[in-house]
Parts: structure tokens; sequence; C-alpha cells
């Protein structure tokens, strides 16, 4: 039998080629985005660590202070300490060039040691310096990869270009190494200079970045690591240099959760297009399978043949979404490691793609086990479907009951429980807890869709009759009369819509409160940047440069801020000190809590600091605590003085006195420059003027005011490109779900199309008909998406952003775009049901009546 | 002169398959206007093949099928639609009501398929379901409604445009026989008070009884063609 059973399902096939290329289409794209995002995220993250451990070379231990660096005085502590083998102190800085745009790593390392750390045997780096003597007496040599030097045809002797805080340099290449081992990383765009003309040339004071530290052998590397933890003080990380990498995967956790949710969007796309297509396969079959029962095949063996074909299709698609996976993984390589650069700063080599057998197992069950779940509901229709009933005439096929009161009960009491959760739940609880709260407001409406339907098609039948005529009102009739077929894509459209609406509603309440932020807290005429990103470790401003700004015709007022991070509670929390006493001249309204007068006061003097209110909400502090600060010479303890409303980091932010930081941190460097113009200053001539100023000296990026919020909203934009994607993919699927229940519509109504046209129905009235009911289904869909979008932002803007981020964000809800979606959804309504009006339209009529 | 409503001359029908089947063999037939026609013959002799080509939803591979005039072949598949929606009025053995519109609106759908306004053809359709005695049913759904209902709302609605021509598939090949009978006398009622031609298919003696007259097929063929006398 089950040879029979798989005949005809193979003949199916062959009937069905679209049917079946849909299926496998849905499988495939569940798969291939799962494989391609664990892929994707696996290379990420093994270029993390890769960079890191290959930066590393054979050192144990790394010793490291976040992205201010530290003195060189802490190499002899380090040098000092028992066990240590070897101490290489290293400086980091990420330089623009002019070789074509190429951004270079450029290693400050001590060229007259004998760079064992970076030289062995075993990891072949060969970072050989052939004359280390000249190489360290001419402050301008560079050794490159042999991989940069083939690339721009580069030889000994010549000549580099690269941006410095205090200008543009050139450097000389006096040495060409191998491209591996350290010469591996960033695409082999690295270089290595001596330390201390690193020191010079990129006015880096004597700060390093971070320490490679080798051990004795046989000695305890944690006590080693311990002793140096205390010997160096609490400013300064001693940690292995994997853990190092651990903790750079940790601030991309944000990122690496989007991913997640997108591999879960996809694979419900997936099981949603399965579980579609298979219901397809049913109602084109019902006949078949009257048949099959009625000579005498039991229901199992019709529940049999629908899951073994599931498993079929899930192998085949999931065999093919592993390839297109692995082609997808390749494509976006770049984009990720963009955005780990320009949004979070981590600098890292193209991730270098591996197929991982073990992802493709994985892929292929989840392909077979999404084929199965999704065919499970259209198998057991097939086998419970009565023979009898089946061959009866569609007059007799009642229509599907609307409503079921307990459905109804459980999905109004789920949206009002998940409401209240967002409305009532205090701060401290766990955020999957509340998490749930979306799923539950999600889930509940679209438990209501029947009524939805119901609701939608009372209120549309009549406009759809005086704007359509009779079309219109089967149309309407067709959708509400099969809420099951009918709520799947009701539900996709609801989905789609609140995903797209939500999204951009929390993007613009984010642009709305940080627009609202920087009115308050950056109040400045002019901002000078010394980076075109939110945060730089190589671009800074000299103090020199700064002061030269500061020089200028026509500044009230101006502040000099250094942007960087610290560590708190084992998260970076970010760390501004600024000229407290210009910032709050130039920014008066600047705090929401806290005596402003007191605060200017006590913080220009370097004692107190200002938080931001997500650091307070997350680490739970209030005015007047002691907030410690990790700094490379020890702790700075400080009263909190006042606070604001500020969106730089999800984990906070601190603000302290300039003059206080350069103390601790031993950092002159500047990376923005507010300014208050004199009244009567022109900003436009202003720039000009600082541009002037700067020119030839160092790189600039200077903005007006409203300039500078446009530059914000852009890297937010950038932010939550991942959102767009979802966003994106939520409306593929809707499209996809609409084209499905249209075909499904027109399988399951091929009969009463016949008759349609039989009595005299035109086949351009079938199309019409067809399309009202797809714009039907996509108007109820737009009013159901409308609701659940609403209660979906307020999800996100009054629980998400502050579990997240700690973020108080206004509510704003995104109207333009639910109006544009109007138009939008019925273009998409009318495009996806095109192909199956079509088809619909050219239906033999006696065949479809069912005459002999 | 007697008016032709329909006139087939030597019209054949090819299904081509693995086997070709000739469903009908060169069958020429001229119904005068206000005639009833029963078709009758076993299970494939062509019955069905021959109502399906003279409401033009099937064609013949040769011959000329005319329509109250006008020849099929010469017309498009929307003006042959056209033709079907307003000279010929179909009723079918499985009813073939649209599920989703109430009886009312089933009568009324061809009237408004044409333009029609929803007010005017339901009122049209209310009254033609009056005259098949089933006023008090008309807002409701098929599936709320007897066999016997079902299939004078099917009757109501071929008659909507006052059709010359009623073709009919074994009327009451799906009904009991009291109420069988009820649906020919109203056909027989039709027929008086309208003068539509009427050509039935059917295996039921006492519908081809209704009819003027009978024609037997066989292979697709017309082996018997006679006329009732009048009595």
């Amino acid at each position: 039998m089950i040879r029979a059973l798989a005949m005809i399902v193979l003949r199916d096939w062959g009937c069905h080629k679209l049917r079946l290329t849909l299926t496998t289409a849905g499988i495939a794209l569940g798969v291939a985005a799962f494989f391609a995002i664990q892929t994707t995220n696996d290379a990420l993250v093994g270029s993390l660590n890769g960079t890191i451990e290959k930066l590393a070379g054979k050192a144990t231990l790394q010793a490291a202070a976040g992205n201010a660096g530290f003195s060189f005085d802490a190499v002899k502590t380090v040098r000092s300490t028992p066990g240590v083998k070897i101490a290489e102190p290293v400086t980091e800085t990420l330089a623009a060039t002019t070789l074509g745009g190429t951004r270079l790593l450029i290693l400050g390392l001590d060229t007259a040691s004998d760079l064992q750390l970076y030289n062995t045997a075993a990891d072949r780096s060969d970072l050989v310096i052939k004359n280390p003597l000249v190489f360290a007496s001419r402050k301008d040599s560079v050794a490159i990869t042999s991989k940069l030097a083939e690339r721009f045809g580069l030889k000994d002797g010549d000549k580099i270009s690269v941006e410095t805080s205090s200008g543009p340099a050139v450097l000389t290449v006096r040495g060409i190494f191998a491209a591996s081992g350290i010469g591996d990383v960033y695409d082999g765009n690295v270089a290595v200079m001596d330390i201390y003309s690193a020191w010079e040339t990129f006015g880096r004071g004597n700060r390093i970045d971070r320490i490679d530290i080798s051990t004795d052998n046989g000695v305890d590397v944690d006590a080693v690591q311990k002793e140096l933890a205390a010997r160096l003080g609490p400013g300064i990380d001693v940690v292995r240099p994997d853990l190092r990498g651990k903790s750079l995967e940790n601030s991309v956790t944000t990122m690496h959760a989007g991913f997640t949710i997108l591999s879960i969007v996809a694979l419900m796309i997936g099981v949603f297009i399965i579980f579609n297509s298979f219901t397809i396969s049913v109602n084109q079959r019902w006949k078949e399978i009257a048949i099959l029962r009625s000579i005498g095949v039991e229901r199992r063996g019709i529940k049999l043949m629908f899951l073994a074909e599931a498993v079929i299709l899930g192998v085949i698609g999931s065999c093919l979404g592993i390839a297109i996976g692995l082609l997808i993984s390749m494509a976006s390589m770049g984009l990720v490691t963009r955005i780990t650069a320009t949004v979070y700063g981590i600098a890292s080599s193209t991730p270098e793609l591996r197929f991982e057998p073990a992802y493709a197992a994985a892929a292929l069950a989840v392909g077979i086990a999404s084929s199965l779940i999704a065919a499970w509901v259209p198998a057991r229709a097939a086998a419970s479907l009565d023979p009898a009933a089946a061959l009866r005439n569609i007059e007799t096929r009642r229509s599907e009951p609307r409503m079921n009161r307990l459905r109804l009960a459980v999905g109004a009491l789920l949206v009002a429980a998940g409401l209240l959760g967002v409305r009532a739940t205090p701060p401290g609880i766990d955020s999957y807890i509340q998490a749930t709260y979306s799923f539950m407001i999600q889930f509940g409406m679209i438990m209501l869709l029947p009524i939805i339907i119901s609701a939608g098609g009372r209120v549309l039948r009549p406009v759809m009759d005086r704007l359509f005529g009779a079309e219109g009102v089967i149309a309407v009739e067709t959708m509400a009369r099969s809420p099951r077929r009918t709520a799947a894509t009701v539900g996709a459209i609801m989905i789609g819509l609140t995903f797209a609406i939500s999204n951009a509603s929390l993007i613009q309440s984010l642009k709305l409160a940080i627009d609202q932020s920087l009115d308050k807290a950056l109040a400045a005429d002019i901002v000078i940047t010394s980076s075109d990103q939110l945060s730089s470790r190589s671009n800074h401003f000299s103090d020199a440069s700064a002061a030269a700004i500061a020089s200028l015709d026509g500044i009230e007022a101006v502040d000099r801020i250094r942007v960087t991070t610290t560590k708190m509670n084992d998260r970076e929390v970010a760390l501004l000190a600024h000229d407290m006493g210009e910032f709050f001249r130039i920014s008066p309204d600047l705090l929401d809590s806290g005596d402003p007068v007191r605060a200017r006061e006590l913080t220009s003097r370097g004692e107190g600091v200002v938080i931001s209110n997500n650091l307070a909400f997350r680490s739970n502090l209030k005015l007047g605590d002691a907030l410690t600060i990790r700094s490379p010479k020890g702790d700075v303890v400080l009263p909190i003085v006042g606070m604001l409303d500020y969106y730089r980091s999800e984990h906070g932010t601190i603000f302290l006195e300039r003059s206080l930081y350069r103390r601790y941190w031993d950092d002159a460097d500047v990376d923005y420059i507010f300014i208050d113009l004199k009244p009567g200053t022109d900003r436009e001539a202003f720039k000009s003027q600082a541009a002037a100023a700067l020119a030839g000296t160092r790189q600039a990026f200077i903005y007006t005011h409203e300039e500078y919020k446009q530059f914000a909203g852009g890297v937010i934009d950038r932010f939550f490109l991942l959102m767009y994607m979802q966003t994106i993919i939520a409306i593929i699927v809707a499209a996809i779900g609409l084209v499905n229940t249209m075909l499904i519509s027109v399988a399951e109504r091929k009969r009463e199309i016949g008759i349609f046209r039989a009595i005299g129905g035109l086949r351009r009235q079938v199309v019409k008909m067809v399309l009202l009911e797809a714009v039907a289904i996509s108007l109820v869909g737009f009013a159901a998406g409308a609701v659940t979008s609403l209660l979906n932002t307020y999800f996100l803007i009054n629980t998400a952003a502050k579990v997240v981020a700690g973020f108080r964000l206004p509510f704003h809800f995104s109207f333009w775009l639910l109006g544009l979606a109007v138009p939008a959804v019925i273009a998409m309504a009318m495009i996806s049901a095109w192909f199956p009006a079509r088809g619909a339209a050219r239906l033999e009529v006696a065949d479809a009546i069912g005459y002999e | 002169m007697t008016e032709i409503i329909v006139s087939l001359d030597n019209v054949c029908k090819i299904f081509d398959g693995a086997g070709s089947v000739r469903a009908l063999d060169g069958v020429s037939l001229d119904v005068p206007r206000s005639q009833r026609v029963s078709v009758m013959g076993p299970s494939g002799s062509g019955k069905s093949t021959l109502l399906n080509i003279i409401c033009g939803l099937d064609v013949p591979t040769g011959g000329r099928v005319m329509i109250n005039g006008s020849d099929l072949a010469a017309m498009s598949d929307d003006d042959r639609t056209r033709l079907r929606r307003e000279q010929i009025g179909m009723i079918f053995q499985t009813f073939n009501l649209m599920p989703t519109l109430s009886g009312v609106e089933n009568v009324a759908l061809p009237l408004r398929l044409c333009g029609t306004g929803g007010r005017e053809a339901e009122d049209r359709a209310a009254a033609l379901l009056e005259r098949v005695g089933l006023s008090s049913r008309g807002t409701h759904r098929p599936d709320e409604m007897s066999g016997g209902e079902r299939q004078r709302v099917a009757i109501a609605r071929a008659l909507i445009f006052d059709p010359p021509l009623l073709l009919a598939d074994e009327p009451t090949g799906n009904l009991d026989s009291a109420t069988g009978d009820e649906i020919l006398r109203l056909l027989d009622d039709i027929h008086d008070e309208f003068g539509t031609s009427m050509i039935l298919v059917t295996h039921n003696e006492n519908a081809a009884a209704i009819c003027e007259r009978r024609i037997e097929l066989l292979d697709g063929r017309i082996v018997s063609d006679t006329l009732r006398s009048q009595g």
C-alpha cells in the first residue's frame, strides 16, 4: 500500500508543480535563513575571537583598560611580577590611509625586542624586521603585510600617508612580513611600527592599549593573573585573550539577539508556507482522498501519506536551504562586519566562512521537523475527511463555524493579560517574562481573528456591494465564510504590519527622545567630531587641535569632550569627560533631576558626576549615591549630583570633569567639541572658519546642531538595520501568505467559479472577484494589524525599551506609516492575487462544475 | 414560418486523449421556439456534451451551432458568456447555486453581473422567487435549504432574463419523486406562462413526458427523434 500511496503522491507532484515549488521554497527559505544566520553568527564570533587571538600571538594573558588605554608605566609592574616571562606593550591605531580608502590597523610594538610573542614557528607569522635598528631609528618606519604590499604594489622605501590626530603623516615601508598570524587579521590591512614612533606619530603620549603577556612554563596562569590584577589595580583588566574575545562577543549581544529573532521569524515563515501549501494540497485532493478512503485506505494511511510527503519535501527543501543559506552567508558577511564596525565600533577581519556539518545537520533536522509540524494539521484534516461528504455537492459543504466562544474568550483574556502585564509589571521582573507580554498580545489577537474577520465582512459587504457590485459581495462573503482559510493570511498580514509599524514607531520614539535629549544636553550651535562614527578608538583630536578650535573668533563657550568607556558590573558604560562648567553653560537645561547650579559647581571642580537615567535605572542608583568609576590609577568615587535622559549607550552614561579624567586616565585626547557662538555669529561662516583651521592637520566633521541631529538619526537607522530586515521579511511572508491563500481559495472554489462562469460571469469578472477577495482579506488584515501594532508599540516603548536599555521613551505611534500601509497592502494584495485570479479565469467551466 | 431557437448542423465533438472519444457524431437538430425537447440515452451517449455545446460551454470539433440566430463559432468567449447569461437559462442536477449567497442574491446574480443595481435586481429576484413558490426562503443560504427549494431557486435564477431557451440537465435527478414531480409541474407552468423553449436531458420518463419531442442518443448519434402528439 505504501508504494501505491507513494506513486499517488509522486503523480500529484507532477500535476501541481506550482504547489510543489511553493512548499519546497517554503522549507528552503526557512532553513536557508536559519542556516545562514547560524553560520554568519558563528563566523562573526569566530572572527572576533580569531582577531583577538591572532593579535595576541602567543600571549597567555592580556592587560587592557577599555578604549582610553593606560600608562606605559604598567609594563614595568607587569614585567616585575613573578611568573611573567615576556610582557610586550602594544598600541593599536586604526588609521585612514591614502591607499584607496583602506583603513590600516597599525600596531605599535617594541621592535627592539625579539618579538618572540609574534614570531614563532607555531603561528608562522614571520614578523621579522630585517634591520630593527634602522627600523627603530627612523620614526616613519612601518612594516606591512605581504598581502597589503601585493594589493597596492608597495615595496621597501614606498610611502603611505595616514591620518593622525595632528594631521596627515607619511610613513615609509621598511619591512614586509607574511600575511599569517597577526598579519592575517583585517584582510592583511595590518602594519607594525615601533611603539615609540607610534606614540609620537599618533600623539598617544606614553599610553598603550594593552600588554601581551607570556607566563613562565609550568606556572599557574590563574595565579599570575590574580597577582597582576592586584598589582595593576581596578582600572586595568587582566584576562586570557580568549575571554577578551568573549567580552567583545557580549558587546554584540543586541545584534546576536536580532539575528536570533530573524532566524525564528524565518522558520515561522517556513512553517506557515508549508502549512498553507499542504492545506492547498488537501483541498486540491479532497476528492482523491475520498476515493482512497472509499476503496479501503485507512485514515492512518492517508495521514501517513501526507506526513511522508512532508518528510521527503523536508529533506529536499532543507538540502536546498542549506545551499542557499551558505550563499546568503557569503553575501552577508560584508554587511555584518560593517554593522559591527560602524555601530559597535568593533573592527574584525572579514569573517572566514566555514561549512559547519553540525549546523547543516541541525538545519536538516529543523527543516524536517518544521515540515512535519506544518503538515500535521492538514494531514489530520485529510485523514478525518468524511468520504461521503467529500463527494457530495458544494451546497452541502456547510460554511466553517465562525465562532468558538472558548477560543474568543481565551484570545480576549490573553490580550487583556498582556496589556495588564505591560502596564503593571515592576521593572525588576525578568526580561524573558516581560517579553511574553508581546507574545500574549499577538497570540490573543490571532485567536480573535475569526471575530475580526466576521466583523470586517459585515463592514465591507455594503461598501464592496456599492463599489463593485455582485463580484464585491461574493468576494467579501467568500472571505467571511471561510475564516480558517482566511485567518492564516489575515494573521500573516497582521503580524507583518505589526512588525513594520511597531518597529517604525519604536524607532521614531527613540529618534524623538534622542532629538529632545540632544536639544537639552547638546544645545551647542556647532558640534565638531573627530570621527564619522559614534565612537572611535583611533581618531581623536589632540589637545592642541582642540585648543586651536577653541581660540577661533566668535565663540561664546566651548566644551571639549573625550568619549570612552569604563567597566561597571561587567558592562561597558559610556564615559564622557566634559569641561563640565562649559557643558552646563552651553546646555543649561541639561538635568532632569538634581540642582543644576550645585551640579555645575561640584562637577566642574571634579567633586561630583552626572549620570544618565538608564544607568540609574539599571544599577538602581539615585541622587546622592556614591558612584565608583574604575580608572587605570585606581577607583574614582564621586557623588551623583544630577541625572538626565541620554541615549548613547544601552548600558548607561557617566559625565565627569575632563581635567579629572586627564588626571586619572592620562589622556588629553578630545573626540567632540561643542561650541556656542556669540550672538550674531553666522554658523555657516564659523563652520568654514573651523574647517580652514583644521585643514591639512586632521580629519574633522563639523555640524550645526540640526545637522548633528540628522547624523544621529542616521546612526539609529544603521543600528536598527536588522529590524528593517525583519520588517522586509515579515512583508514577504504576508505576500507569500496571500498568494497561498488565493491559490487555496481558487482551488477550493473551482466548482463555484465554474458555476459563476456557467450562469454568465465573464472571465474578467472572475479576475475581479478573486482580486477583490484578496483586497477584502488585506483590508481586514490591515485593521487587525493596526490594532495589534498599536498594542505592540505600547509594549515596545513601555516595556522592551526599558528592559533592554533602561530607556524612558515618549509614546509615538507611526500613523503616517499606517496611512501609507493602506495603499501598500491593497497593492500587495492585487499583485499577490493576480496569478491565482488569472488561473481562476482560465478554468474550464464544464470541468469545474463537475460534468462527467 | 416557425422560428428556430436552436439549430445544430452536423455537430461533432471528439475528445482527444489516450484514445480519442467521439462524444457527438454528426448531430443535426432544429428546436423551434416554445418547443420542449427531452434528450434521453444511456450514460456516455453524449447528452451532457450536447448540452454543453448548445450553451457554449464547449465548442464543437465540427459542424455549426446557431442559437437564436447567432452562430456560436463566430462569437468570442465573452460573447458566448453573455449569450448564456441573457438568452439561455440553465438548470443543473446538482443545483449549482453560489454557496456564499442567499436565495435572492443567487437569483439576482446574473442581472447584477450585467450591471443592474442591487435593489432593482433583488426586487426582480424576489418576484421570481414568489413565482416559484419560495418567497419566504429568499434570505436563506443554499446550505439552509432542502433539495427542492434549491432547485426552485436555480429555476428562478434561470428565468431572471426571461430567456427564450431553458437547458436542464437531469433537473429531478437529485430529488425524491414527490419533489421531482413538483419541479416538473413548475417547469410545465413556466413553459405555459413564458413560452420558453426547453431542452431537458433526463433519464426520468416523467420528465420526458412533459416534452413534446423526444430525442434518443446513442454513441453520439441521434437514433430516435419523435414528436409526441398533443393531447
